[in-house]
């Protein structure tokens, strides 16, 4: 019960935090932010997947943002399919097909790990690339693929509730929100300790009697369902996906995003959809060049990647700690004690442990 | 709807596949020669290659300065950066995963594909190299000496780089680097100037390949760059070690997709060729793999 | 070295801080246009249809109006342009912008000046969404003019609709601009070029077999091929469609396939960008002979014959969806003095660009009828809705907004050919297309009196 209130204590200000953009976001900012905000709010969804599978198993996924466009394709769809389906059972309907082929996905990494699991997987996007530009996404025709032949272009509905821009910024942060809890309850319970003890060692893990076959499929389940989850967010936001978008670059970059911006945090996640979203925007709306814009990220991945083995996120928390600490002088050792090494795998070891301290 | 099935056509895809396949196996070879010693997966050698034949292009063609200078600078300009990254950028990451490494060089790529967008704008743009000017013909198709080129180059590169590393010192530093880097080191392997020798080689295989698929394919950066995907596929054939695998698996699926192209119907689905060769080859090899629990993760 | 690891730290969470405060803060203010013009390299845009400078005399302006720079309160007008991707489609927009210079700097629409907001949505849906929200939403922009994208129809659409906006599309290319409530292009779209240059073929060549090349993606390159193959029903020609994938290098292959069953004419309906290898790849193999080539409106472009080379001099036409580019018409004349005089030198001289300047010819010219403190995007909107025929020598027929649920008001065009000396030249002048998709267009101009 302790236990439980700690957490939730914990959660409080988060949740004030959060509360706080809900409103604040749509009341303050413009059209166009709100519309990139959401933008990345749904791309910290996927995120969140891409960095669970990387910061507590190793494990490699270059097929999230493909699996996204899965989503989407499947909650388009349902949506033209039939109006009257709420618009929320068909983002989770979507999410679970992308589960399902995500954990088809994650199958090899039962026996391949790092390197070959990553071509393998990147492999299924390029295929998911070739095979969504040849049927397109649904626009209201019948027929298995849905498109239209010469009929009007129905485009992808937002739920009832959620019709204008600031509803639906909400409603996405909502369902994000779910999602990220979603994740941390399976951090705080038994998939999450499993998870730790897997990403230190297999045999230790398998010797203590963990279903190591299981829970890393698993994983690979839950982070398939985040990004076909995040995916039919992102047909409901622009109401339009174009296929170029869903080309096997996006998925490496969304891994890429994922590390730079910190695979060992939840808060990393959120970053990667800033990162991704947020800053592209912020360059449009100053009218830098796109091409000068995309210098900048290709620098900014480099950078990250060098400059912070835990990404933005574990500096953002270093920072936090440091200056805590620095308020307190009582806890200056501690700080130091808690300094990752810089290496991955020390800096997972040491979230592992604390993972399985907890 | 569905075009005749021949003997001729099938020759005829059977040649264009063989083209294909060369540039695929060239960009492959790239990959395979870095990897090897260095362990990082180059993806940003299609864009080094893009910004080598652009700047041949745009800056001594287009502007009729000599074009002897243009590919000895635009070649020098892809060792450059090759060595840039390979040397300034890439150790920075050298002790986390490879798939990471490989990111590093994924933002170093976009970074130069950023510059390429921003520096040339022209919207139709061609490269002639004097190679188009010769031709033969084996049955329908005409082979032209740059198409030959491509294929007899990645041959060579093939020979010239077993044989490099099979008799020389360093040939043999990259080959136990290859094997295992930490133990390496630690026997003392001059990993510097194997990463150093490999990775200037693979400066030279992506000037030389981008300025031939500048030539044979769109004069466009972005297409240039992501070519890197095929060639990850014909890689993976060779278990990204073996040249003449990955020679052959690029051949391979240079073949496969040309061939698919006698079938209307799945004509526009053939690009999964390569993906499927390549994920079927690591699953196939992977199957007799039992999980180690202290495999290298590779 | 921890303090100088905690040092890097520092650097590193400050740039992301800082650059989440710069977001937060880019709320309210903002300058517009994205579309800053990255130096060109290579091709000056030809010296052929060098206009007249004698055309417009001085102190006459090549815009509707002339007088002094207008300083009234500013109109505000949006445009979307497809420029950084895999193609630089923006020509429309800077044929748009050219002309709203030539507005502002000769009296505006009746002293109010234009304010031109043109934006690069990257080929990205999502970044198109957010620029229609921005322009629609926070500009309160009154009209769309001149945009020109891949993605963008479909995705703004609904909102245009919502907010009660029109646009006067520059150049449309996927099928949602053609099946869109609030949206009306001046071009006549690729399916309507590629059955101008189809039925071209069998006129002049007698063409009874033909093939489609174009890319497989959905409502672009197998929406226009399938209209070929449609119509090819209906006039008794077989069409075999040629799809690839976008990222195939395979060049070789598509041409081969596209020539395996000696077809009559061979149609390339691929941006210029990628037509260029695939006539390279044709050329390589000797095909120049072995059936008729030709090609969209897309690939008429100055520079485009040389480029291709001497080898198809001769031997590839062009469908042209607005008038030929050197055409002696009084607008043809007044798009190349405006381009001169306030567009870049480096702006393409294209269809597209006489497209856009034409979109925003037309929102003048409606505009210029209004009352200017009356000019809101509600008496916009209904303005330009009742435009019911807009006659203009660059295009065969009148455009028009009307009432219909969908636009498509340009469908006819031109044919030119590259003649022997590497120039177009115009083979047949306006012909109507018999696309079976335009029925219902047709039977509304027929109703509704639309396209004079």
């Amino acid at each position: 019960m302790t236990r439980v209130g700690r957490e939730l204590g914990r959660l409080l200000p988060v949740a004030i935090v959060l509360l706080f953009l809900a409103w604040w976001i749509p009341a303050y900012f413009s059209s166009y932010w709100l519309r990139a905000f959401t933008a990345a709010v749904v791309y910290s969804l996927a995120a969140l997947g891409v960095g669970l599978l990387y910061g507590r198993l190793g494990l490699v996924s270059l097929a999230n943002f493909a699996l996204l466009g899965v989503g989407a394709w499947v909650s388009l769809r349902l949506a033209l399919h039939d109006p009257h389906l709420p618009v929320a059972a068909n983002i989770v309907v979507g999410g679970v097909v992308a589960a399902a082929l995500g954990t088809l996905i994650g199958l090899p990494a039962l026996r391949l790990r790092g390197l070959y699991l990553a071509l393998v997987t990147l492999m299924s996007a390029g295929a998911f690339f070739v095979v969504i530009n040849a049927i397109g996404f649904p626009e209201g025709g019948s027929g298995f693929t849905g498109r239209g032949g010469s009929g009007a272009i129905r485009n992808a509905p937002r739920p009832s509730f959620a019709e204008n821009d600031s509803a639906y910024f909400r409603f996405a942060l909502a369902v994000a929100i779910l999602g990220f809890a979603l994740v941390l309850v399976h951090l705080r319970t038994r998939p999450g300790r499993a998870w730790a003890m897997i990403r230190r060692s297999e045999a230790a893990a398998y010797s203590a009697g963990v279903n190591v076959t299981m829970y890393k499929t698993w994983a690979f389940t839950l982070a398939g369902f985040l990004a076909g989850v995040a995916g039919g967010l992102y047909a409901a936001n622009i109401g339009r996906p174009g296929t170029g978008d869903f080309g096997a670059a996006s998925s490496m970059l969304l891994f890429g995003i994922s590390v730079s911006a910190g695979s060992f945090h939840l808060l990393g996640a959120a970053l990667a959809g800033l990162l991704a979203r947020g800053l592209p925007a912020l360059f449009s709306q100053r009218g830098i060049n796109a091409e000068i814009a995309n210098m900048i990220f290709g620098f900014l991945l480099m950078f990250s990647l060098t400059a912070a083995p835990e990404g933005a996120a574990g500096q953002l928390t270093g920072l936090a700690r440091s200056m805590r600490a620095r308020l307190s002088p009582r806890k200056r050792r501690a700080v130091s004690d808690g300094e990752p090494a810089g290496v991955d795998d020390a800096a997972n070891g040491a979230s592992a442990a604390a993972e399985v301290g907890s | 709807m569905i075009a005749a099935i021949t003997g001729t056509n099938l020759l005829t895809f059977l040649i264009t596949g063989l083209t294909v396949g060369g540039i695929y196996a060239l960009s492959a070879l790239g990959l395979v020669v870095v990897y090897r010693a260095t362990g990082v997966l180059n993806f940003a050698q299609g864009a080094v290659g893009a910004i080598a034949a652009l700047t041949l292009a745009n800056e001594f063609i287009g502007k009729g300065r000599p074009e002897a200078l243009g590919y000895i600078a635009a070649v020098a300009l892809a060792i450059v950066l090759s060595l840039f990254y390979g040397l300034v950028i890439s150790p920075r990451l050298s002790r986390r995963d490879p798939i990471v490494r490989a990111m590093g060089a994924l933002g170093f790529g976009l970074f130069i594909l950023g510059f390429c967008g921003w520096r040339w704008t022209a919207r139709i743009q061609k490269l002639d190299l004097p190679t188009d000017e010769w031709s033969f013909k084996i049955g329908e198709v005409t082979v032209t000496l740059t198409r030959a080129l491509v294929i007899v180059l990645a041959l060579v590169v093939t020979v010239a780089i077993t044989a490099f590393l099979n008799k020389t010192r360093v040939g043999l530093s990259m080959r136990s680097l290859a094997n295992d880097r930490e133990l390496s080191s630690m026997l003392g392997v001059d990993v510097r100037r194997a990463e150093t020798v490999a990775w200037l080689m693979g400066g030279v295989i992506a000037g030389l390949s981008g300025i031939l698929f500048g030539a044979t394919k769109q004069l466009d950066a972005s297409s240039l760059t992501f070519l890197v995907i095929p060639a990850i596929a014909a890689a993976v054939v060779g278990q990204l070690k073996s040249l003449w695998w990955t020679f052959a698996g690029a051949m391979l699926i240079g073949v496969i997709e040309a061939e698919l192209t006698n079938f209307n119907r799945i004509s526009p689905y053939k690009d999964i060729t390569q993906l499927a060769v390549g994920a079927g080859v690591i699953l196939l090899l992977q199957r007799s793999r039992v999980v180690s629990f202290v495999g290298a993760d590779r | 070295m921890k303090h100088r690891a905690m040092r890097k730290r520092a650097v590193f969470g400050a740039i992301v801080a800082l650059s989440l405060v710069a977001g937060a803060c880019g709320g309210d203010d903002d300058d517009g246009a994205s579309d800053t013009e990255a130096p060109d390299a290579t091709e000056a845009p030809d010296a052929t249809e060098a206009p007249d400078a004698t055309a417009a005399p001085a102190g006459d302006s090549p815009c509707l109006v002339s007088g002094e720079a207008a300083t009234g309160e500013p109109i505000k007008v949006g445009s979307i342009q497809s420029k950084t991707g895999p193609d630089d489609f923006s020509s429309s927009g800077q044929g748009a912008k050219a002309f709203f210079e030539c507005v502002n700097a000769n009296g505006g629409i009746n002293g109010r000046p234009v304010e031109f907001l043109l934006e690069d949505d990257q080929w990205t849906p999502e970044v198109a969404s957010q620029l229609g929200a921005k322009l629609v939403n926070d500009e309160g922009v009154v009209a769309m003019v001149g945009s020109s994208s891949f993605v963008e129809c479909g995705v703004n659409e609904p909102l245009y609709e919502q907010e009660g906006v029109v646009a006067v599309y520059g150049t449309g290319v996927p099928r949602e601009c053609y099946h869109s409530k609030n949206i009306s292009p001046t071009n006549a779209g690729p399916r309507n070029s590629a059955l101008g240059i189809a039925q071209y073929m069998v006129s002049e060549y007698g063409a009874e077999t033909m093939t489609c090349i174009s890319q497989n993606i959905p409502n672009v390159g197998e929406w226009v091929c399938t209209g070929l193959v449609e119509w090819g029903e209906t006039a008794g020609v077989t069409v075999r469609a040629v799809l690839h994938d976008p990222a195939n290098p395979d060049f070789i292959s598509i041409i081969q396939d596209s020539v395996s069953d000696n077809p009559d004419a061979v149609i390339v309906m691929e941006p210029a960008g990628l037509t260029v290898p695939l006539l390279a790849v044709a050329e390589e193999q000797d095909l120049g002979d072995a059936t008729h080539w030709g090609g969209p409106t897309s690939q008429y472009l100055a520079g485009f014959p040389e480029t291709i080379g001497e080898y198809w001099w001769g031997r590839y036409d062009v469908q042209a969806e607005l008038t030929t580019i050197d055409n002696t018409s009084p607008d043809n004349q007044a798009w190349l003095a405006t381009m001169d005089e306030y567009g870049e030198a480096d702006d393409p001289r294209d269809t597209f660009s006489q497209a856009g300047w034409l979109a925003a010819k037309i929102f003048t010219d409606t505009l210029l009828a209004m009352d200017p403190e009356a000019i809101t995007r509600e008496a916009v909107t209904e303005a330009i809705q009742n435009v019911k025929a807009y006659p203009s020598d660059l295009n065969c027929g009148d455009w028009y907004f009307g009432p219909g649920d969908r636009h498509n008001s340009n469908h006819a065009g031109r044919i030119v050919t590259i003649n022997d000396a590497g120039e177009y030249e115009l083979v047949e002048d306006c012909h109507e297309h018999a696309d079976p998709e335009l029925e219902d267009i047709l039977a509304l101009e027929e109703s509704e009196g639309l396209g004079g």
